[in-house]
């Protein structure tokens, strides 16, 4: 309230002229202030606060209800009793938890790499570049639950192009290979789509990162007589940095929200094997109809994330102020 | 082959050119293994496509590799007569038509007012912003839900539209903001010399500069609204307001063993995305790089 009449308040007109003589000429005249901003900001305000954060908030305070998620029944305050569940009687929560680290950990190298070689291989002249770049990039563009279902089909134990493949290879006992029926292969047959989808993406970023790379830099390296290793490592490792981060960035952020691919290929099965976070969540809140658990884990993901992300846009934020 | 004959030529020429007939090694090995890792990349669609064109009998009895004798279109009928498509296709579209203009004029004009018009703690709001890209959705579906029950959108294409804008937003203003950063301030002073305000820098000066990354943002916000599940999934549950994502995973639930027309079904429902991304394909990179290069 003091302060919205604080701004209010006529300043000293000595004062004011002082000021606004050093200032430059525009900024002088700038309807500024956050009143002149707001009716810019207003639409985006409200939508973000009512359908992100807002939701984002009720899950945290949902989380220490009893709560079935029907209007009709009511939301019982528990304390923390959903978390003491959580962590100490469901191991499906500690299996999903597994599987959301090992998938964050190998999505940081394999699709990473995979894209960083992609987009090294394609940063030159090179005869049909252009469909190469396509082809890595299209699954990119394709809906995750289409992918699952593409996937899905080519496991297929019976006739599948995976099953086909190991019976050549003579790898199991002939009776038509598993894949995502297989407890402990399920997570990573489903990665493998996952790195499918997001390494062109990794491609197309990099290959932008490495515009930035100075040409004159690396020919006179070359002209002191260094090889390929030596111009990378000291001049494209340094100059992609930020493109590095933004990357591995990025890739977190995928892999924590990683849903769709194991709805369509599992459904977290079999016997929950695949689970994952996001997915665990969901199936407490809508299929179990326990919105206190299902909350519980959302703010435990939600946790995990703000752990991950903050660090970044500190650090972004401070670079873009230099 | 030809690439073949001068290296022969060069092998005969002596040791004098030797850097260059390594780098020759090295470009060809190089294509032969990126031609290879296409050839890999491209199988999944390739075998879709191969499936949704063979009868059930070649489902079973040829390998994924072989060809389809005869294209089976009956696959796609099937998949057309039997399936969601062309409902989920006609509210898909609607929910984007509606959902990418406006949330691009939303974020347009927020990533204005937080870069054109001075105010205490502006970098704060657009961190603030920024957070909400990095969040996963799942967090919040629990309480979204309750809060369009409440609104009494569920099952109505404003339902998904709303929440997809909120959601949407934040990378979009963090994209803009560094858009309309680089566009310089001397614009400002001269709209303004000519007594024009805020609406009138934003609409005749700032958007028109940045057709390119309106663009290139409506393109990609085109597919991934097009291509949304979560969200879809707890909001929309009658079958007659379902999205594409929502009728593909209930057509693969519901005829799980017929291969043909389940593959016809995939290859019809990524096909706007593909006819999207091949008419627009300078936009997508364009788009990602200028993410990039704003970090």
């Amino acid at each position: 309230m003091s302060k919205i009449t604080a701004t209010r308040l006529p300043p000293p007109p000595v004062l004011d002229a002082q000021r606004t003589s050093k200032k430059p000429f525009a900024r002088r005249i700038a309807k500024g202030g956050f009143i002149a901003a707001l009716p810019f900001l207003a639409p985006a305000l409200a939508a973000y606060v009512v359908f992100v954060i807002g939701p984002m908030v009720s899950a945290v305070r949902l989380s220490l209800y009893e709560w079935s998620g029907f209007n009709s029944d009511p939301q019982v305050f528990v304390g923390f009793d959903n978390y003491v569940r959580l962590f100490t009687q469901d191991p499906v929560f500690w299996t999903a938890m597994q599987n959301t680290i090992v998938w964050v950990l190998l999505s940081l190298v394999i699709p990473t790499t995979l894209g960083l070689v992609m987009a090294l291989a394609l940063n030159r002249p090179i005869f049909g570049r252009n469909l190469f770049r396509s082809v890595f990039y299209i699954p990119g563009v394709l809906a995750p639950i289409a992918i699952a279902n593409m996937w899905r089909w080519m496991y297929n134990p019976n006739y599948g192009v995976f099953s086909e493949i190991s019976e050549f290879l003579g790898i199991g006992d002939g009776s038509g290979a598993t894949f995502l029926s297989d407890p402990k292969l399920a997570i990573y047959a489903i990665f493998a789509a996952f790195v499918w989808q997001i390494a062109g993406l990794n491609m197309v970023l990099f290959l932008a990162g490495l515009q930035s790379v100075s040409k004159e830099l690396v020919e006179s390296a070359r002209l002191d007589g260094a090889n390929n290793w030596n111009v990378f490592r000291h001049i494209t490792l340094p100059a992609l940095r930020p493109t590095i981060i933004v990357v591995l960035v990025l890739t977190i952020v995928h892999s924590i929200k990683v849903f769709d691919l194991v709805v369509g290929m599992t459904g977290g099965g079999p016997a929950q094997s695949s689970q994952v976070l996001a997915l665990w969540s969901y199936s407490q809140s809508f299929l179990q109809h326990d919105f206190g658990m299902g909350n519980a884990i959302a703010a435990v993901l939600l946790g995990i994330t703000l752990v991950l992300v903050i660090p970044y846009l500190i650090w972004s934020s401070k670079g873009n102020e230099d | 082959m030809s690439t073949h004959t001068v290296q022969r030529t060069k092998r005969a020429n002596g040791t004098s050119s030797r850097p260059e007939r390594n780098t020759d090694y090295v470009r060809v090995g190089l294509w032969i293994a990126l031609a290879m890792t296409m050839l890999i990349w491209a199988m999944p669609l390739i075998f879709v496509i191969f499936t949704s064109l063979k009868s059930e009998s070649a489902i079973f009895s040829t390998s994924s590799f072989a060809l389809p004798g005869s294209a089976e279109w009956s696959n796609y009928t099937e998949a057309i007569e039997t399936g969601n498509l062309l409902t989920a296709g006609g509210n898909s579209l609607l929910i984007a038509a509606i959902k990418v203009p406006l949330g691009l004029l939303f974020a347009a004009a927020a990533a204005f007012g937080l870069s054109r018009i001075r105010f205490k703690h502006s970098r704060l709001l657009l961190g603030a912003f920024a957070l909400g890209s990095m969040v996963p959705i799942q967090v919040a579906l629990g309480p979204l839900f309750k809060t369009i029950l409440d609104l009494g959108l569920l099952n109505h294409p404003a339902g998904v539209i709303l929440p997809y804008i909120g959601f949407g937003l934040p990378i979009q203003i963090f994209i803009l903001h560094g858009f309309f950063s680089a566009i310089p301030r001397e614009i400002d002073e001269s709209v303004r010399v000519d007594g024009g305000g805020n609406w009138r820098l934003f609409w005749q000066i700032i958007l028109p500069l940045s057709k390119p990354a309106l663009a290139a943002l409506f393109i990609l916000d085109f597919v991934a609204t097009w291509n949304e599940y979560a969200i879809a999934l707890v909001i929309l549950q009658d079958q007659a307001a379902q999205t594409i994502p929502l009728a593909i995973q209930g057509f693969q639930s519901q005829f799980t063993s017929s291969y043909g027309p389940l593959n016809a079904f995939t290859i019809m429902s990524i096909l706007p995305v593909l006819i999207v991304y091949l008419l627009f394909q300078r936009y997508f990179v364009q788009g990602m790089f200028t993410g990039a290069v704003k970090g």
